[in-house]
């Protein structure tokens, strides 16, 4: 589904993605960790087409419904279209803007692009709810402004209620369990595992290995100065949380 | 100061032979009235950047020209008007300067409500309309309402009676029509509320045809008494070639509220002022506004509360979005007499610079005489940040919709304070144009 290869990028002209390689196919989990300034959210950002970063080497495939796709050459509101989705580290605060009325917009657009029907408000308020259900967040969320006043831990789940209401095929879930407490992140990855099917792949990008308790990943990678130095299975997060990253440095 | 330019003296011309030619129309005092005011314009002349008052918004382009007044009343884009003007409101149309009964529903009127026209008004409600002027020192008027009293002729005069409650939007719309060039209209309207009344004006001012140069300039007394309750909102979406400058005063008695709001869309040049006196003890005002212009626009508010009394309050919060190379500027003046004890007051102003062309001068201006008072008043500039936008980027929106929805959130806030769903509906009416252009 998605193939990156030899991905170098950087920030204005500091280079942060040094070679990056990956392959995920559909139906899988994958996690990147790696310690603080690795490069783990810098990769997640060039996934979703973040302008600040600047690719200057390698290219990003991404195959769906048979077609395959250079990432790099579409814009991010392109990508999301295509069913890319990222949950921010960061949710960014929209004010004015109600939150069903920034998500209806959002999966209109997505329906549009993909040929599905579009929704009218009072039908897609219902199927907010449901979502909004589903991450166990009040309905209130549903009129309140986007992320204004949500505490951390709110924002952090409604970036799931998000991918829930968008449905993607890849999503890049970046440090979703950063400020979160255990009983919100066992939520958070309840609902995560709710949304994996075998036609979808979730890239998980984590700094602890906690996370992975709760959301089984099929390979890990561990992400170090912009490479990837080694991909295994479920278990290196342990022997990470165990060892940290230190002895994979050498 | 007076003017030695030639424009000065052609536009004297012009209100002599306007004087000449109503001759006799008017009773004695308001031929009075217009000279005086005359005088006034005459001896102050046009101001110029020079002036603190003008010091961001040249005028040159306004005075240079020559004007005449339009040469009939008769509407021509009746269609586009009536997608805004809608019969279950109290409509008082005026197409350049005159009323136009067929767009107008003035039959049957509400209980405690009076309309007529300013010339029947000077013929018949004297002392009502005398007792509103004597409220401003002519000595102490700018220019341009000089002009309009000058000119006094066209408008219409609104009498709300004591303890009247009129549900109903009242709305007054003024609106340019003409395929002439250098139109001036001087449309003056005087509203006087009663004690513990309550009210509902929307004045809009109107132009349809984009091609044409025209200049409106508009005045407003609004004399409001005990107790009394006025929602009033302004809203300015003249043709994008043409020049508005504006006055609205608003009078308030003891423990009388004024809810104002200011729509600024349209126009060239646009200079709004709003004065307010509190001029009753626990009167309290709100003035908010909104501004949003594009391409070469300037839009000038000015707003000035004088705290006259003890125990009143203001609030005014004026948000502006700029696009394109246009320019925004506000200055908001708080005066707070010796005698004016716990007063209350609150000011800001809030921008958006959508444009790598656009600019904003923001001043407030707060004179405090009185020691037992809370005074707050704070600005900002800003522009739209590049990771709200990708935020909305990557949940599929475009980035030009992106900043359309972060703009529309920027005056969501602000919409929100106008308590009255018609008005409301009409102001986005009117944004529609400004946002889709965003």
């Amino acid at each position: 589904m998605l193939q990156i290869k030899n991905l170098h990028a950087g920030i204005n002209g500091v280079p942060i993605v040094k070679g990056v390689d990956l392959q995920i196919n559909a139906g899988e989990v994958h996690a990147i960790m790696g310690p603080n300034g690795s490069g783990k959210s810098t990769l997640a950002k060039i996934i979703a087409g973040h302008p600040q970063y600047a690719v200057t080497q390698g290219e990003i495939l991404y195959e769906v419904n048979f077609k395959k796709i250079n990432v790099l050459e579409l814009e991010p509101e392109e990508r999301a279209r295509e069913g890319i989705f990222m949950a921010f580290q960061y949710p960014v605060e929209v004010p004015g803007v109600s939150t069903s009325v920034f998500l209806r917009a959002a999966f209109n657009e997505i329906c549009k692009h993909q040929g599905a029907e579009e929704m009218d408000p009072i039908e897609f308020d219902e199927y907010l709810r449901q979502k909004i259900k589903l991450l166990g967040m009040d309905e209130k969320f549903v009129n309140r402004a986007v992320n204004v006043d949500f505490s951390g831990g709110e924002k952090k789940r409604h970036e799931i209620v998000q991918m829930a209401v968008l449905n993607p095929r890849l999503a890049v879930l970046d440090e979703t369990d950063s400020g979160l407490d255990i009983d919100s992140m066992k939520i958070v990855a309840d609902g995560v595992n709710k949304l994996r099917r075998k036609d979808n792949a979730i890239l998980v990008i984590t700094h602890y290995q906690r996370l992975l308790n709760y959301i089984i990943p099929d390979f890990v990678h561990v992400l170090y100065e912009g490479t990837i130095v080694r991909s295994a299975g479920k278990e290196l997060a342990l022997q990470v949380e165990e060892q940290g990253y230190d002895w994979l440095a050498q | 100061m007076i003017s030695q330019s030639e424009k000065h003296e052609t536009l004297l011309n012009r209100l002599q032979e306007f004087q000449r030619r109503t001759k006799g129309e008017f009773p004695s005092w308001v031929v009075d009235l217009q000279k005086q005011s005359f005088e006034r314009a005459a001896k102050l002349g046009f101001p110029t950047l020079k002036d603190e008052e003008w010091k961001y918004t040249n005028i040159q382009p306004i005075v240079e020209r020559v004007y005449h007044f339009p040469p009939e009343t008769k509407l021509r884009e009746v269609t586009q008007l009536k997608q805004y003007v809608h019969s279950d409101d109290i409509n008082i149309v005026l197409v350049n300067g005159s009323l136009a009964q067929d767009l107008s529903n003035l039959k049957k009127l509400p209980l405690g409500l009076k309309i007529l026209t300013l010339q029947e008004a000077f013929k018949n409600n004297g002392i009502e309309l005398q007792n509103i002027f004597k409220k401003y020192d002519i000595h102490q008027e700018g220019v341009f309402v000089a002009l309009t009293k000058a000119l006094a002729h066209n408008g219409v005069y609104i009498e709300i009676t004591d303890k009247a409650i009129i549900e109903k939007v009242i709305h007054v719309v003024h609106v340019t029509s003409t395929t002439d060039t250098d139109i001036i209209t001087t449309p003056y309207t005087m509203i006087k509320i009663g004690k513990s009344a309550e009210a509902t004006i929307l004045e809009s001012y109107l132009g349809f045809n984009p091609e044409v140069i025209y200049f409106t300039n508009a005045l407003t007394d609004i004399l409001i008494h005990e107790n009394t309750t006025l929602k009033y909102c302004k809203a300015q979406s003249e043709c994008l070639k043409s020049y508005h400058i504006g006055a609205t005063r608003v009078w308030q008695e003891r423990d009388s509220n004024f809810l104002g709001f200011s729509l600024m869309v349209g126009g060239e040049i646009t200079r709004n002022n709003l004065d307010v006196v509190l001029n009753g003890k626990g009167a309290s005002a709100i003035l908010n506004g909104l501004y949003c212009v594009n391409g070469t626009q300037l839009v000038d508010n000015h707003t000035l509360v004088d705290h006259r009394q003890p125990n009143c309050t203001s609030n005014q919060l004026y948000k502006g979005i700029l696009n394109g190379s246009s320019r925004g500027v506000f200055n908001g003046k708080i005066f707070v007499q010796p005698i004016a004890q716990k007063t209350n007051s609150y000011q800001l102003n809030k921008n958006l610079l959508l444009g790598k062309e656009s600019q904003v001068n923001t001043k407030p201006q707060l004179e405090i005489e009185a020691d037992d008072v809370k005074c707050t008043h704070g600005a900002t500039i800003g522009q739209l940040n590049e990771d709200e936008i990708f935020y909305l980027q990557s949940r599929a929106i475009a980035h030009k919709d992106a900043i359309r929805m972060l703009s529309h959130g920027f005056v969501d806030d602000i919409l929100s304070t106008i308590q009255n769903q018609t008005i409301c509906q009409k102001l986005n009416l009117l944004l529609e144009p400004t946002f889709a252009a965003l």
